[in-house]
């Protein structure tokens, strides 16, 4: 039987948004907590301590997931994009300025969860319909908007038109 | 019938006084860019060199002795910085200031539990440590000895001889109580044609869960002895008053800091306990102490919406529909400790005759603790239970009567002719019409083809109903009201404050005294002031967030109770107003001319008459601050102006309880259109539709967001959200799990509608809104009794109609009949 | 919201997983985490290793034989099998991992932590014990089949005990399959649900009425004897927040009749 290690913390080494962090991390410490209080990436959030609310969605490897619900020491090697990767020098992003001009947000607090969903919604399918927009963002809850400037909003970033 | 008396004076606001701007214009909003690059920044996201994190140690029991709390082991585990217990605080502070008069007056309620533990969540202790996760660990070996007791779940039960008694001091749950009772009951009685009788109804208790839960990062100056609150508190004002005589220490010794915050809704306003709590451990382990709220302690413990029973009501009708008047006594359960309340108990009243005419009212508000988590302000505060009971009247009497019920609502609606109307207790509803709303939102769901929608449903074998609701969103209070709860109060009217001031390179800078939660106060507050001063809104720089520090702020400054059009926008045109003199008499100085003959526009302050003759912001800014001399010894100009915003109100009459308990009258009609699916109670939204009336919009954009995310907050509560208890005291939605909010695919198709009625009481004609008065959830409940006609009428009677209530009234439509009884005379 | 301090293994293979299961009694498997962090947060357990799955090739792929008989690796997720060619073959599984939760929860959550987390209100127990799945348990001392209905023993407890892991769950073929349920909210926690399929026969799985899943044949596919044969297994479901024992009684029998008939409606 080969024995491997059962370690209580250990040395992680990722990549988030194009920068390399190393950190030792306790094994018991979720993702989310890693980003906001062990890199200072404040941007992503908590919003509840069920899984539910995705104000703590990021992309790992290309894949949409809450970041409450990961350990820091399973992302160990991984790429993570995080809502800090969307504008390019201060520059918003097509989906970033059409969350502003469709009133998509209004306290903020989901809105990276949001943008991370959306994002990777656009990236498989580029000219979701409303449907799809509203399945792709199923696991974002949003307390301020109803969600309906929302959907608006991912329609205009995708270049399709929007009923006003 | 009586008809109302004195109405108070308009303000007449001239048509030269309104320039075409950014009012009216759907603005871009300053605070997004930051907020959709994630670089706004709550609570959470500030951190401190050596700070130590929270955890509270929760009662597991509704209702317990605390024999003993034990917070050695604790103290010794590894990380832990130290705790702090009831005993200690029962010595270091006083208990809170109670609103209400005797038996509520004689409550103790400290920040940590003394003595007693009296709701499940109720914070008993804290352990701080070096990281979270070491203290919720330590958390764990904190022993408290408590001896359980039996656990009041019902607050119709509070006043039985054998309720158990939460609070020994007050003698009883019955914390407060008032009886309202205007124009002529028995006249009315005696009047009428039918009386209906409704023997009980419900208003369901739940809460609009912000996001971001509460939360605050404290530090202490030992030097100076001021604590700063970096906290998403919405109502700061509230929160040092309560705070600093507690902890016996000056309002300046509690600073407040605010940026950006998670949504509040209400449900941030009574976090005062937890800062108290971080306050002495800041100075105790002299380092800052940082304290998250997680959901399910949010859940637990805070701002849950009153719920409110609704007994013994009695309706005076009309043959025709005219209603007359109505008694009832509305059961208030408070929960475990008053924090905001009673104030609920007043508050209601502005809205008492809901959007009717009639004039003849009596309602019993009895107040009661009970073993659940306390209420405070939630989404429509005590307004929202009190319009959905009169729209439960309205619908439940045009059922009766057979009678349509949009048609009792038009023949009982005020009317725009009757505005500014004044209510049967004094309030004066500013302007509105209702019919004409009601009407846009029955065209906007198709009111016309509604048999036809029927019969399809049912060929698809589901029930389809619509259902009206009709709601106000009073804004602006006049805090006299808290005299009708308790004569001994000292709080009357209302204020707000901003700065303006024009700085040396020509900056204009605005504070304000809100702590906004979303509601766009940087944009709209820089559209008025880039109208008044005639610059662009991007010149307008309004600092994010409130921070006490800037004197920005009077005693009642925060972000609440649907008023920031009003009084925070009256606050910061008084300010730029004053500005303007100010820039003018400067630039005449400097022109040569008079005041009157300087126009600003377009970044200049300039003749009327030679454009030529122009000064730039910046000159006038660099003068006052870097180059004066030679400037005229009287001239009274410093280009920093606060104002602060004072609305106009008269103390209320206590004896009579009238008055003007608010300033103005936003008003929503919504339209709901359900499916019911008859083998499973299972229900759909398919149709939506709501019109709204803020009087003048500053930025549509703005109120339409507003309005759709209380649509979305009341549809909830209709359907899925609750705060549930079983009988042992247990919270069984304890997390967003069991207690469902609306999801992407939950939200139903969304037409919206508005007319613009202007305030006649208000510098510019706008309305608070915001709250919006829960009128999806009216809707909602009379879409269901619409639907379940066919299947023996039964009554809606909760407010919450999850698909187990719908079921029940499937399956026994007789047992919610029994509550309504139709007398004849 | 803080998980207790525990340990964390990575194994590389299968022998190296059951190893820490062996040596550390106190172990769980970590899958997709979508259940136990979350149980974990709530301090609901503690275990005080995990043995984390993720990188185990063996545990993964999708296999269609020649019959048309699926072999299904447990850490396969819900998006990858919606997305599988393979799973095709037996559309329903795609289509009810497709109700599940949302797109987050459904790129990590994986079937095998679905019917191994043994929650009455999940989606896959119920339908893999309508469906006649198999499931692979491998120990230490070898594998063995464990026939579905024979997998869940209670709430949150399986057939896979100490030291084991399910390491495969075949699917027979077939297509005549439904599911019906009732969540609160669209795609959210079912109140009650139901498999159905009528290959030969009408086999219905019930979930949310009992600890396990309770599997109940029809006699046909007629409404009406479907739901009397629902009455007739004398359910005594629980009652909780969202619906009484009555009520969830009620609903068996209707999304039980409607399990089956998209079942024949895919005959």
């Amino acid at each position: 039987m080969a024995e491997i290690p059962v370690v209580t913390a250990e040395t992680v080494t990722v990549d988030v948004n194009g920068t390399t962090y190393e950190r030792e991390v306790e094994a018991r410490r979720l993702l989310i907590h890693f980003l906001r209080d062990d890199l200072d990436l404040t941007g992503s959030h908590v919003g509840c301590d069920t899984g539910n609310c995705g104000a703590c969605s990021v992309i790992v490897d290309g894949i949409l997931v809450k970041s409450c619900m990961l350990l820091a020491v399973q992302v160990d090697g991984a790429k993570i994009e995080t809502v800090e990767a969307l504008a390019e020098e201060e520059q918003l992003s097509p989906l970033q300025q059409a969350f502003s001009d469709h009133h998509a947000l209004q306290c903020g607090y989901c809105t990276p969860g949001m943008l991370m969903s959306a994002t990777a919604l656009l990236r498989e399918n580029p000219r979701p319909n409303d449907e799809e927009i509203a399945r792709a963002i199923q696991g974002n809850i949003c307390r301020c908007t109803g969600y309906w400037n929302i959907f608006k909003a991912v329609k205009a970033a995708s270049g399709q038109e929007v009923a006003e | 019938m009586t008809e109302p008396t004195t109405v108070a004076e308009p303000i007449v606001v001239e048509e030269a006084e309104t320039k075409r701007g950014y009012a009216g214009q759907s603005v871009p909003r300053k605070e997004d860019k930051r907020l959709v690059q994630g670089e706004g920044v709550f609570f959470d996201d500030v951190k401190r060199h050596n700070m130590g994190y929270v955890h509270f140690v929760r009662s597991p029991y509704a209702h317990a002795k605390l024999r003993s709390v034990d917070v050695s082991k604790a103290l010794e585990h590894p990380g832990v910085l130290g705790t702090l217990t009831g005993d200690e605080v029962a010595l270091l502070t006083d208990p809170f200031f109670q609103i209400s008069s005797p038996p509520g007056a004689h409550l103790r309620d400290f920040c940590l539990a003394v003595g007693k533990a009296r709701f499940v969540g109720e914070p008993v202790a804290a352990v701080v440590a070096t990281t979270r996760e070491t203290a919720r660990d330590a958390s764990e070996l904190v022993e408290v000895d408590y001896e359980p007791l039996p656990a009041l779940t019902d607050a119709r039960e509070a006043l039985a001889d054998d309720a158990p008694l939460l609070h020994d001091e007050a003698g009883t749950n019955l914390t407060w109580e008032g009886v309202y009772e205007w124009g002529d009951l028995d006249a009315a009685f005696a009047e009428a044609d039918r009386v209906v009788k409704i023997s009980e109804l419900h208003f369901d208790r739940f809460n609009s869960t912000p996001l971001e839960c509460n939360g605050a990062l404290v530090e202490f100056n030992r030097g100076t002895g001021q604590w700063t609150i970096i906290t998403n508190n919405q109502f700061p004002g509230f929160a040092a008053i309560m705070m600093g005589p507690a902890m016996r220490v000056g309002l300046d010794k509690l600073r407040f800091v605010t940026q950006d915050i998670g949504g509040g809704f209400g449900n941030k306003i009574t976090s005062h306990p937890q800062l108290v709590a971080c306050c002495l451990l800041a100075r105790k382990l002299n380092r800052p102490v940082q304290w998250t709220e997680w959901r399910t302690d949010f859940h637990l413990s805070m701002s849950h919406g009153n719920e409110r029973w609704f007994q013994d009501t009695e309706v005076a009708v009309k043959e025709d529909g005219t209603l007359l008047g109505f008694r009832t006594t509305a059961l208030d359960d408070a929960g475990a400790w008053l924090r905001y309340e009673p104030l609920g108990g007043v508050i209601w009243a502005q809205v008492t005759p809901g959007m009717y005419r009639w004039r003849h009212i009596r309602l019993d508000f009895k107040q009661v603790t009970t073993n659940k988590a306390p209420v405070s302000p939630n989404r429509g505060y005590s307004r929202m239970q009190h319009l959905w009971f009169t729209e439960r009247v309205i619908d439940i009497v045009a059922q009766e009567l057979g009678l349509d019920p949009v048609e009792v609502r038009k023949r009982n609606y005020i009317r725009a002719e009757d505005m500014p109307y004044e209510t049967p207790n004094g309030c004066v509803y500013d302007s509105g019409d209702y019919a004409k709303m009601l009407d846009l939102a029955l065209e906007l769901v198709g009111h016309g083809g509604l048999e036809e929608k029927r019969a399809d449903a049912e060929s698809r074998g589901k029930l389809l109903g619509v259902g009206i609701g009709s709601t106000l969103d009073s804004g602006t209070n006049n805090f006299g009201q808290s005299r009708l709860i308790n004569p001994e109060l000292q709080f009357s009217g209302n204020n707000e404050v901003a700065t303006v001031k024009l700085d040396i390179f020509g900056e204009i800078v605005v504070t304000l005294g809100t702590t906004p939660q979303g509601q766009s106060h940087e944009t709209t507050a820089a559209q008025v002031v880039a109208d008044i001063l005639g610059c662009s809104v991007d010149d307008v720089n309004v600092r994010a967030g409130h921070d006490s520090y800037w004197n920005s702020h009077a005693g009642f400054s925060g972000t609440y109770a649907s008023q920031f059009a009003v009084t925070g926008l009256g606050a910061v045109k008084g300010a730029t107003d004053m500005l303007a003199v100010e820039m003018k008499k400067l630039a005449s100085v400097v022109l040569g001319c008079t005041p009157d003959d300087i126009e600003l526009a377009e970044g200049f302050a300039r003749m009327r008459e030679n454009h030529e003759a122009a000064l730039p912001f910046m000159a006038l800014g660099a003068i006052i601050n870097a180059n004066n001399a030679g400037l005229p010894e009287d001239l009274d100009v410093t280009l920093n102006c606060r104002y602060v915003y004072r609305p106009p109100f008269q103390p209320p009459d206590v004896e009579r309880k009238f008055g003007n308990l608010t300033l103005t009258y936003a008003a929503q009609v919504h339209v709901a259109v359900v499916e019911v699916d008859p083998e499973t109670g299972v229900y759909e939204i398919v149709d939506y539709a709501a019109v709204d009336d803020c009087g003048k919009r500053i930025n549509p954009q703005v109120v339409e967001g507003q309005v759709m995310g209380a649509t979305a907050q009341a549809i909830g509560a209709a359907t899925h959200e609750t705060f549930t208890y079983d009988e042992d005291g247990n919270l069984l939605t304890p997390n967003f799990y069991d207690y469902h909010v609306p999801h992407a695919l939950d939200m139903p198709p969304l037409k919206t509608g508005n007319i613009e009625s202007p305030s006649p009481f208000t510098s510019m004609g706008t309305k608070g809104m915001g709250e919006g008065g829960g009128a999806g959830i009216h809707a909602v409940c009379a879409a269901l009794q619409d639907a379940l006609r066919p299947r023996g009428n039964p009554i809606v009677y909760d407010s919450s109609n999850p698909y187990h209530r719908v079921w029940e009234l499937l399956s026994d439509p007789e047992s919610s009949r029994q509550r309504v009884t139709v007398e004849s005379r | 919201m803080l998980l207790s301090e525990v340990g964390y293994a990575r194994p590389a293979t299968l022998e190296q997983a059951l190893g820490v299961l062996a040596d550390y009694p106190g172990a769980r498997a970590l899958a997709g985490g979508q259940t136990l962090i979350n149980v974990m947060k709530a301090r609901a357990a503690a275990p005080d290793v995990l043995v984390d799955l993720a990188g185990i090739p063996a545990l993964k792929g999708i296999e269609l034989g020649p019959d048309g008989t699926l072999e299904l690796g447990p850490m396969i997720t819900y998006t990858e099998l919606i997305g599988s060619a393979e799973a095709r073959a037996r559309p329903i599984l795609g289509e009810v991992c497709a109700q599940i939760a949302d797109v987050q929860v459904r790129n990590k959550g994986t079937i095998g932590g679905n019917v191994c987390s043994s929650d009455p209100t999940n989606h896959l127990p119920p339908l893999l014990v309508a469906l006649g799945a198999v499931f692979t348990v491998t120990g230490a001392t070898g594998e063995r089949a464990v026939p579905a209905e024979e997998f869940f023993l209670g709430v949150y407890m399986t057939a896979a005990g100490p030291g084991e892991l399910l390491t495969k769950i075949t699917v027979p073929a077939g297509r005549s399959d439904g599911f019906a349920s009732v969540p609160i909210g669209v795609d959210g926690t079912c109140i009650v649900n139901a498999a159905a399929t009528v290959n030969g026969g009408v086999r219905v799985a019930l979930g949310c009425v009992a600890a396990t899943p309770v599997v109940v044949e029809a006699p046909s596919t007629d409404p009406a004897a479907v739901r009397a044969a629902v009455r007739e297994a004398a359910l005594e479901p629980p009652s909780d927040v969202h619906a009484s024992t009555d009520y969830r009684r009620h609903l068996a029998e209707v999304v039980a009749a409607r399990a089956v008939e998209q079942a024949e409606r895919g005959a």
